[in-house]
């Protein structure tokens, strides 16, 4: 296995690193948080312009055609500077979604537009007292022929309040079928109702409400009973996106703890000074460059469509968790008291990192899941 | 793709070697190993096989002996070794003083002390700690004093590994104690049956003895054995302290600690009569160390990734090295964990490669306790894990 990178992507990663770095400033991010939007359509905008929003989607509907390396890269940039706006939610998990199961016609109609920045998406499968990682769900879809009809509530739909496509899990009830497919329902179809409100990591979610909600058979995404396999695969894309978030942010958390206590003083002498705080850096720093090499490891795999990508994912996850936790929080140890105050960054990738452990499955979902995938080394 | 069946076919031409010359003894000396030592004397036998073979020194550059072979031939070949139960081969001569050698030493030394290494003739063993120097190396104080073409030195080494089987020792001695304690230090080669050598044995928590202490009383040794500049011996110590890290391939090794734990779980029955492989706890702590060791995995390939490119790893090697031994000794207590009281009979006879007796309780069971205790050392021989992290701090994030 390879696992170094090609000159148009380390391109790609400077130009993202540069780009961040000179304009997306934690002030302004924290101002776009807290707008009601909670991002900025004006840095959308500009990530489309770009081309981020185009990068994994198909060709023949707008995109670049692009996979899972470009994703990585991408997503870590994003996580090192604490980036809002929904690229995982609507552009990885979204036009995923509809890339792989959407009929001609729907990916036509949303893709293109998703690559221009112009719409929003949100995958609504979660519901209260469940783990967004089980396929089952108690929302129905109640097969009436010529339509279905939806009834349902969705929990914690992450980029719900600004979505303006939701790609909606059910049970499909009556002509013999149950099986749990996924449906593209416009925001403002009628019977569709969502309650707004931010989540701890600085973005927006919402519950999400189907009463009576009738759609067409165009509305089926990769056709009858297939959610729990499209789920799967595109959960292997986000999941990838996730992780090199939060290997990004770790990095910018590594830097600011190792200059902070290179200049901080107490019992008049630099922090640095102290033993047990150089290593417990040196084991943060640790923390980070094993995780990074299995998420270039797992990266390299999905890309190739490799058979051991699953069960590498899987490993990534568990392991990004563990080293999440590790170092986001002593970051906040090395810094003291000022970690716990809104003001400082330092506090904010942390709880990216905590609303991101249970994205997809958890650390125990997924060494349950890497026990359960054979290796095929 | 090409570059892809290469590999492949080579692997098969070590394993067909393998199949040919590793006999049943040796590999039950490999499969028997409790630390990174084998039975001595089926180290050595395999030593001649390699080396008749021209495979005994992969690493070296081709014109001094080595094969010619890239990293990842070199992987190959040593993971082929490890999965077969070769013994490992002494690194002192071969990982350590060998490169050591080629890089400082004068045409003399190498011609006389490189072939005699490689036949197997020469055995080293590695001088550089002292009862009051440990990780504070350059504390050392064995002195050697100058009288004409000779030195004379006196002072005492410790941990030195398989002393009582080596016929020559390389130290770290003091030349001066002017300046700073790094720069007095000398790196000399030393004939063990020289008079005044004295090697007491050392039993290990083990109950065995595969370390001892060197006593030097007015030992003398040519002028001509100093390697590197009189007073410079720290350049050359550290240039081979990082051979004695970075020479080391920690995924091997894991991989078939794995291995064994797989089967260990398979074999062993739990409270309500399965196997301990369908316990969710041990599953999913089996799980987390296998994902660790998978990371270590995808680091070692980035430092052969950048070391292909030619550039400086740097401090991933000490980071591997931490990681690599750290994550060895839980394995090596997940295996105590799964085996239970199967690993408190002491039998070291049964440890020994000509051993056919019976042994008390089951064949896999035999080597994890003792593997357990000597583990401990291995994050305390090649820079302790505390160095290590110093060293991580200090290269890496400037601290």
């Amino acid at each position: 296995m390879s696992i170094e990178l090609t000159e148009e992507q380390k391109m790609l990663q400077d130009s993202a690193e540069r780009y961040l770095k000179n304009s997306y400033d934690f002030d302004q991010r924290q101002a776009a948080s807290r707008s009601a939007k909670g991002f900025s359509d004006e840095r959308w905008a500009q990530f489309a312009e770009m081309g981020w929003l185009a990068m994994p989607l198909p060709e023949e509907h707008g995109g670049f055609g692009f996979g899972a390396m470009e994703i990585m890269l991408l997503a870590e940039q994003m996580g090192r500077y604490l980036v809002v706006e929904p690229f995982l939610e609507t552009v990885v998990v979204g036009g995923g979604l509809l890339a792989r199961g959407a009929t001609t016609a729907l990916a036509e109609r949303y893709l293109p537009a998703v690559a221009e920045g112009q719409l929003q998406v949100a995958l609504a499968h979660g519901e209260e007292g469940k783990h967004a990682s089980m396929i089952n769900t108690a929302t129905t879809a109640v097969d009436e022929g010529a339509h279905c009809r939806l009834n349902g509530v969705k929990s914690v739909v992450a980029n719900g309040d600004q979505a303006d496509v939701f790609i909606v899990s059910a049970r499909l009830v009556g002509a013999g079928n149950s099986a749990v497919t996924l449906f593209a329902i416009p925001a403002d179809a009628e019977g569709v109702e969502r309650r707004g409100y931010p989540t701890y990591d600085g973005r927006r979610a919402c519950e999400l409400t189907l009463r009576n909600v009738v759609v067409g058979p165009e509305a089926v995404v990769g056709g009858r009973g297939s959610a729990e396999y499209l789920l799967d695969r595109v959960a292997l894309d986000a999941q990838l996106a996730a992780c090199a978030e939060v290997i990004g942010g770790m990095a910018a958390l590594v830097e600011a703890t190792q200059d902070y206590i290179g200049q901080r003083k107490q019992f008049g002498k630099t922090l640095s000074s102290f033993q047990v705080l150089r290593h417990r850096m040196a084991d943060m720093y640790v923390q980070l460059e094993l995780t990074r090499s299995l998420m270039l490891a797992a990266a390299s795999s999905l890309a190739g469509e490799e058979g051991d990508a699953a069960r590498l994912i899987s490993a990534l996850k568990a392991r990004t968790v563990k080293a999440g936790r590790f170092v986001s929080q002593n970051a906040i140890q090395l810094h003291g008291g000022i970690a716990m105050t809104d003001e400082l960054s330092i506090g904010h990738y942390f709880k990216r990192f905590a609303v991101l452990e249970s994205w997809f499955g958890n650390r125990d979902f997924h060494l349950q899941r890497f026990r359960e995938l054979q290796s095929v080394a | 793709m090409e570059k892809q069946e290469h590999y492949a076919e080579f692997r098969l031409r070590v394993r067909d070697f393998l199949d040919h010359h590793l006999t049943p003894d040796l590999r039950r000396a490999g499969r028997l190993m409790t630390s990174v030592f084998a039975d001595f004397e089926a180290t050595m036998a395999w030593h001649r096989i390699l080396f008749q073979q021209g495979w005994v020194a992969p690493d070296w550059p081709q014109e001094y002996g080595g094969t010619g072979w890239d990293i990842q031939e070199r992987y190959i070949f040593q993971e082929e070794c490890k999965l077969a139960n070769a013994p490992s081969l002494l690194p002192m001569g071969l990982q350590m003083l060998g490169p050591m050698l080629i890089r400082y030493g004068t045409a003399e030394q190498k011609e006389f002390y490189l072939p005699r290494l490689l036949s197997g003739e020469d055995v080293w063993c590695q001088g550089y700690s002292e009862p009051g120097a440990g990780s504070d190396l350059a504390s050392l104080k064995t002195s050697a004093v100058r009288d004409g073409d000779i030195f004379r030195i006196n002072g005492s080494k410790i941990w030195t590994s398989y002393a009582q089987h080596s016929n020559r020792i390389f130290c770290l001695v003091r030349t001066s104690k002017e300046g700073k304690p790094q720069q007095g230090i000398s790196f000399i080669l030393v004939d063990m049956d020289a008079p005044g050598i004295k090697v007491d044995p050392i039993v290990g928590l083990d109950g065995r003895v595969e370390q001892c202490q060197v006593f030097f009383d007015d030992v003398e040794v040519p002028v001509a054995n100093l390697v590197g500049e009189e007073n410079q011996g720290w350049t050359v110590a550290k240039y081979l302290l990082e051979f004695e890290r970075g020479g080391h391939n920690f995924t091997i090794d894991l991989k078939k600690q794995l291995g064994k734990l797989h089967r260990q779980m398979a074999e062993t029955r739990g409270i309500n009569g399965a196997s301990l492989e369908t316990y969710p706890v041990l599953g999913s702590r089996l799980a987390d160390l296998e994902i660790d060791a998978l990371a270590v995995e995808y680091t070692e390939l980035r430092i052969k990734g950048a070391n292909s490119a030619g550039e400086n790893p740097g401090a991933l090697s000490s980071m591997v090295k931490l990681v690599g031994t750290e994550l060895g000794q839980a394995f090596n207590e997940l295996s105590l964990d799964v085996l239970g009281p199967a690993v408190a009979p002491c039998q070291l006879e049964a440890l020994e490669p000509c051993y056919d007796g019976d042994i008390v309780g089951p064949r896999y069971a035999l080597t994890a306790m003792a593997e357990y205790i000597n583990n401990r050392a291995s994050t305390i021989y090649g820079g302790t894990a505390e160095i290590q992290r110093d060293i991580i701090a200090k290269q890496v994030l400037g601290l």
